[in-house]
C-alpha cells in the first residue's frame, strides 16, 4: 500500500528524481520531502556529532534535520518541491 | 514587487493575510515576505498547485479558509514576496532577505511580525530516529501532500492534534495502531466550557473520539512514549502511564508496540526570534506557549514602528491570529496617518470583541497542549536534548553543576542551541531544565537572539562577484 | 554609602585585591595573584569570559599583531600552548600554521612591509611559495600573489574559555563575584570600596580590567582615558566536512579564517557592526557580513558549499595609539589597569601574569604599558 492517499486528490504529471543515483518516481509540485517519505528513503543524514541517522521531522523548515542536496546545492528538502529529473544527493551534506 | 513599502508584513499566515488586507482597505503600500510559496502559514498550507482536489468534501473547514484568505489577498492587491528567508532585522527597520534572484532588503518605515509558531517535541530516549516525526509535521504530510506518516502509526503527546492526526491517518486508510494523551478524560471535560465558545470545533473533536473508539483504536490517556527503537525499517514504541504531572507510573505494565512510524507532539512555541533580535519587550507566559512580547491593545511591540500578531505573540490559534492581524494592520494605518482614531476605534472595537472570544478558546486549547512538568523530570540521562549536537540531559546537567546560571552560558558551554536549528528543537527544553535550577522560566532566561534567523548558503549570500566586489574596510595598524 | 554601612552589609569583606572585570586579562591577573598568595576578588557584570573574551575569534596569531607586542604575543602563545599547566586545563587549544595573504599589488607591498616589521620583533614569519602555500593549506585559493607563513598561530575556542578559566579560579580561590555589577569606587584611605547591589567588598589594591567599559571605571578614580570601542564581527558555519586546516588571514587585517576541529568554520577580522556599550546592544550590518563572507569564500572556495547559522558582534577596546593599557595607574596608590591589546586574546594571559608579577612586588619580565601616556589633559 502506498503512503499516497489516493482517494483524496489528484496529482500532476509523474516525475522521475535520481535520490543517490537511483531512480525515485515523484510528482511535480510535492514536496521533496515527502516524495523521499513515500519511497521509504527515511534517513537522510547522519548527525555531525554521534553520527545517528536522522530524517523528516518538523517539515515545516525550522528543525534542519531534512538536509540534502539538491542540484549541487544545500536545502532542506521539506522545502523543495519537486521536478523531472532533480538530482537529489542524501547523506552528503555534513 | 514593491521596493519601498511602508509597512513589511513578516509572515503570510492568518495574521500577516489579516494585517495585508487592513492595510490595503486604507491605501498604505503593504509587501507580504514569506518562506513559503503560498500565503496560509502553516495552518492554512495549501496542496502543491499541480494537485487537484478530487472534488470530496471533507479535506476540512481549514482547507476553505486558508482558500479564501489566500483569494482575499490576492484580490486585495497587496505585494508579496514568496520563498524568501528574512535573515536579519536592523532596529532601523532594514530588513534582509535572501531569495530566488540573491540578497535583497526593503527599508520599511514599519513592520509587523506574524511569525506563527513551531511545535515543540519533549524529548525522549529515540526521537531522533527516521519515522519519528511531530505532530503538525504529520498535519502537513496530511494535509499538503495527502500522504499518511505511516500505515501503521502510534499517535502521542498532547492536545487537539492528537485526534486530528489520528483522525486523519484512518481517514486514508492507515491503522492507528495506539494514541497515547498525557492529558486523562477529565481534562478534556475541564477545557469544554471554553471549547463552547467553538460548537464546531467541539464537535468535530468529540466526533474524532468516537469515530476512533469505534475502529477499535486503542485510546491510551495519561500515558506517553517511553522510548523508540529502530526495528528493521519501522519502530518499536514503548509507552506507559503517567500521573497528573506526567511523571511515570507503574513501569512494569509499558507496553511496546511495533509501527512504521511515531508521530508526537507536545504543543506549540511561539517563534519570537524577530521580536527577540529587534530587542522588544518580552514576558514569559507558559499559558501562552513561552517567551511573548509585551504588547498594547493596538498590537505594537515595545518599540516604534513594531507591531506583532498572530501565533507568535501567544499561541491563540488561526481564528485570533487573522483578527489580530487586522487589528495590527489598522494600528498601522492609524500611526502612519491614513486613519484618525475614531476610525481606528471604530473598525477595531468589532474585531477586538471576537478577538476576546478566539482567544478564550486559544486559551482553553493552549492548556490541553502544555506538557506536564513532570515529563521534564523523567529525560534520563542519556537522552538527547539538543538534536542538531547531540547534547545529551547529562553534558546539560554537568554544566549546570559548574555553575552555567542561565541558557546562554550553558549554549557556549555545551554547544547546546549552537547548530543549523538554532536552538528552535531544544531551546524551550533547555531552558525547562535550568528552570528545574533556577525556580523560573524567566531566571533561566531565553537565547540571546541572533542573525541569520535562518541558516544560510553562502554561495547564495555571496553571489558572483570579484576580489574587488569585496568592500574591504581600511587596514588594521600596524 | 559611607563606610559606616560596612557592618550591616553581608559580604563586605576586605581582600588583598579586587580585580574588576572578568575577561581573560583580568581572570589571569587573579589567578596569578591568589596563586602569589593574595585573598582575591574577581567581580564582573556578567560571567567569566563573557564578553570579548567568550565571544571573539580566539585566534592566537602574529600575523595581526602590533610589531611592538610581537615578543609578548609570543609569550602569550606559548602559555596557551600550555595551558594545562598554568590554568589546569585545555580551552580547545589548537597551534596550527598561519598565513597571511595578499591578493593584490597594494595588498603584496603592505604584507611585505608588515612581515619585516614584526621579523624585526621576532616573529618567526616568512614570504613562502604559492606551491609551498597550497601544501600548507590545500584549501587555499590559486588566486594569492604573495603568502606569509608563521608556525606559530592556532586558536583557543572562546566560548569553552570561561568554563576553564571559572574552574581554575574556584580552584585557585578567588573569589567570584558574577553577575554582580560595580557602580563606583571609592578610594580611602589604605583601600578601595566597591559600590555593588548587596555587598560592598574592600581591597587594598585595585585591577580595573573592564575592557571597552575601562573608560568608565577610570572615571570613577577621577581619570580620564578616552577608550575607543570596536564592535567586531563573526561568523560561523555549520559542521562541514574538512574544509582548511590552517589560520587563514589577509595582508590588512580584515579576515580571520579557520576551522575548528568540530567542523564549523569561523569567519572574522575585525568588520565592524554597530553598538553601544553603554546600553550594552549590537547589531549586525548585513553588508559587511556578506562583504566578509565574500572574502572568506574567496580564500577557501569550498566554503562556497556551506551554510552560516550564527553572526555575532564583540567590543574590543582600542586606546587613541592602538597600544596597551598594562600598569599602574599614577597617583592613586595600588591602583592598576589592564586592556586594550590589540590581538588580545594571543598575548592576553602574558600581560595578567606580567601585571600580577608587577602587583606581587617582583620585577614584571616585560616592560608593561603606562597609563600615563593616554591621561587626557584636564
Amino acid at each position: 500500500m502506498s503512503l499516497r492517499i489516493a482517494n483524496q486528490v489528484r496529482r500532476g504529471p509523474a516525475v522521475t528524481l535520481s535520490v543517490d543515483g537511483q531512480a525515485v518516481e515523484a510528482f511535480a509540485g510535492e514536496s521533496l520531502a515527502a516524495a523521499l517519505w513515500a519511497a521509504g528513503r527515511r534517513a537522510l543524514r547522519q548527525s555531525p556529532r554521534a553520527g545517528t541517522p536522522r530524517g523528516v521531522f518538523c517539515m515545516m523548515g525550522a528543525c534542519q534535520e531534512c538536509l540534502v542536496r539538491v542540484d549541487g546545492q544545500r536545502a532542506l528538502a521539506c522545502q523543495v518541491a519537486v521536478y523531472a529529473d532533480m538530482r537529489v544527493e542524501t547523506g552528503a551534506a555534513t | 514587487m514593491i521596493r519601498d513599502p511602508e509597512i513589511l508584513i513578516l509572515g503570510a499566515g492568518p495574521a500577516g493575510v489579516g494585517a495585508a488586507l487592513a492595510l490595503a482597505d486604507h491605501g498604505v503600500r503593504a509587501l507580504v515576505v514569506d518562506s513559503g510559496f503560498a500565503a496560509g502559514g502553516q495552518v492554512y498550507r495549501p496542496m502543491p498547485d499541480t494537485f487537484a482536489p478530487n472534488g470530496t468534501p471533507g479535506l476540512g473547514p481549514d482547507q476553505e479558509e486558508g482558500a479564501r484568505q489566500r483569494r482575499l489577498l490576492a484580490d486585495s492587491g497587496v505585494a508579496t514576496a514568496f520563498g524568501r528567508l528574512v535573515w536579519s532585522i536592523g532596529t532601523d527597520l532594514r530588513v534582509d532577505a535572501l531569495g530566488p534572484d540573491g540578497p535583497e532588503f526593503w527599508r520599511p518605515k514599519g513592520l509587523v511580525v506574524a511569525a506563527g509558531a513551531t511545535e515543540r517535541v519533549v524529548p525522549f530516549p529515540g526521537w531522533t530516529l527516521p519515522g519519528v516525526m511531530g505532530l503538525a509535521a504529520a498535519t502537513i504530510l496530511l494535509k499538503s501532500q495527502c500522504m499518511l506518516p505511516g500505515r501503521r502509526v502510534v499517535v502521542a503527546g498532547c492536545g487537539p492534534l492528537l485526534f486530528a492526526v489520528a483522525n486523519a491517518v484512518v481517514k486514508g486508510g492507515g491503522q492507528v495502531v495506539a494514541l497515547a494523551d498525557l492529558a486523562g478524560p477529565g481534562t478534556w471535560l475541564r477545557a469544554m466550557p471554553a471549547l463552547l465558545g467553538r460548537p464546531g470545533d467541539l464537535l468535530q473533536g468529540g466526533a474524532w473520539m468516537a469515530r476512533l473508539a469505534a475502529k477499535g483504536v486503542p485510546l491510551m490517556f495519561r500515558h506517553t512514549v517511553r522510548e523508540a527503537r529502530a526495528l528493521g525499517a519501522g519502530l518499536k514504541v514503548s509507552l506507559g502511564a503517567v500521573d497528573a504531572n506526567g511523571r511515570p507510573m507503574r513501569p512494569a505494565r509499558d507496553r511496546t508496540l511495533e509501527a512504521d512510524s511515531l508521530v508526537v507532539g507536545h504543543g506549540l512555541i511561539p517563534s519570537t526570534e524577530a521580536l527577540r533580535l529587534l530587542g522588544a519587550e518580552m514576558y514569559f507566559d507558559a499559558e501562552a506557549g513561552g517567551w511573548v512580547p509585551r504588547l498594547d491593545d493596538d498590537q505594537r511591540a515595545s518599540r516604534a514602528g513594531l507591531y506583532a500578531a498572530g501565533d507568535g505573540t501567544g499561541v491563540r490559534g488561526a481564528v485570533g491570529a487573522f483578527l489580530a492581524g487586522r487589528i495590527a494592520g489598522l494600528t498601522a494605518a492609524l500611526d502612519l496617518g491614513r486613519i484618525d482614531a475614531g476610525q481606528h476605534a471604530r473598525a477595531a472595537g468589532p474585531l477586538r470583541r471576537r478577538l476576546a472570544q478566539a482567544r478564550r478558546f486559544g486559551r482553553a486549547m493552549s492548556r490541553l497542549m502544555a506538557p506536564p512538568s513532570g515529563l521534564y523530570d523523567a529525560l534520563d540521562a542519556h537522552t538527547v536534548v539538543c538534536r542538531c549536537e547531540d547534547v545529551t540531559r547529562a553534558e546539560v546537567n554537568q554544566a549546570l553543576e559548574s555553575g552555567a546560571a542561565d541558557v546562554n552560558q550553558l549554549k557556549s558551554w555545551t554547544r547546546c542551541g549552537m547548530g543549523p536549528c538554532q536552538g528552535r528543537m531544544c531551546g524551550d527544553t533547555v531552558a525547562q531544565i535550568v528552570a528545574l535550577r533556577t525556580g523560573s522560566r524567566a531566571a533561566a532566561g531565553a537565547w540571546t537572539a541572533r542573525v541569520p534567523l535562518r541558516p544560510l548558503n553562502v554561495e547564495a549570500l555571496a553571489g558572483d562577484f570579484d576580489y574587488d566586489d569585496i568592500p574591504l574596510p581600511t587596514a588594521a595598524p600596524l | 554609602m559611607s563606610v559606616n554601612d560596612k557592618a550591616r552589609i553581608p559580604g563586605g569583606e576586605t581582600f588583598d585585591a579586587a580585580v574588576v572585570g572578568a575577561g581573560v586579562m583580568g581572570a589571569t591577573t587573579a589567578l596569578f595573584l591568589a596563586r602569589g598568595g593574595m585573598r582575591c576578588a574577581l567581580i564582573d557584570a556578567g560571567g567569566v569570559c563573557r564578553e570579548a573574551s567568550g565571544v571573539n575569534a580566539g585566534t592566537l596569531t602574529l600575523h595581526m599583531t602590533r610589531a611592538a607586542l610581537i615578543p609578548y604575543a609570543m609569550r602569550g602563545w606559548d602559555m596557551w600552548k600550555n595551558a594545562p599547566d598554568w590554568l589546569g586545563g585545555d580551552p580547545g587549544v589548537c597551534t596550527t600554521d598561519g598565513l597571511s595573504l595578499a591578493f593584490t599589488a597594494q595588498e603584496a607591498a603592505l604584507l611585505e612591509e608588515r612581515v619585516e616589521a614584526r621579523r624585526a620583533q621576532g616573529a618567526p614569519i616568512e614570504i613562502v611559495t604559492a606551491s609551498r602555500a597550497r601544501e600548507i593549506e590545500p584549501g587555499l585559493t590559486d588566486d594569492a600573489r604573495l603568502v606569509a607563513h608563521c608556525p606559530m598561530d592556532g586558536y583557543v575556542t572562546a566560548n569553552l574559555t570561561g568554563h576553564t578559566y571559572r574552574r581554575a579560579l574556584v580552584e585557585a580561590g578567588v573569589r567570584l563575584y558574577e553577575n554582580a555589577p560595580v557602580t563606583g569606587i571609592e578610594a580611602g584611605d589604605g583601600g578601595f570600596r566597591l559600590a555593588m547591589a548587596g555587598v560592598a567588598p574592600r581591597a587594598r589594591r585595585l585591577v580595573l580590567a573592564g575592557g571597552v567599559w575601562l573608560e568608565d571605571m577610570l572615571a570613577w578614580l577621577g581619570l580620564r582615558i578616552p577608550i575607543k570601542a570596536l564592535v567586531n564581527q563573526l561568523i560561523v558555519t555549520e559542521r562541514v566536512q574538512p574544509v582548511m586546516r590552517s589560520v587563514l588571514g589577509i595582508a590588512s587585517g580584515l579576515l580571520s579564517l579557520k576551522q575548528f576541529a568540530n567542523g564549523t568554520v569561523l569567519v572574522g577580522g575585525g568588520w565592524q557592526g554597530k553598538g553601544d556599550r553603554a546600553r550594552h546592544t549590537t547589531e549586525i550590518v548585513p553588508d559587511n557580513l556578506i562583504g566578509n563572507l565574500r572574502l572568506a569564500r574567496y580564500v577557501v572556495p569550498a566554503l562556497a558549499e556551506t551554510r552560516i547559522v550564527r553572526a555575532w558582534l564583540g567590543f574590543e577596546a582600542e586606546t587613541s595609539d592602538a597600544l596597551p593599557l598594562v600598569g599602574p595607574l599614577r597617583g592613586i596608590a595600588e591602583a592598576y589597569a589592564i586592556g586594550c591589546v590589540h590581538s588580545g586574546y594571543t598575548s592576553g594571559p602574558y600581560f595578567g601574569r606580567l601585571l600580577a608579577q608587577r602587583i606581587l612586588g617582583q620585577e614584571p619580565e616585560m616592560p608593561l604599558f603606562d597609563a600615563d601616556r593616554l591621561l587626557a589633559t584636564p
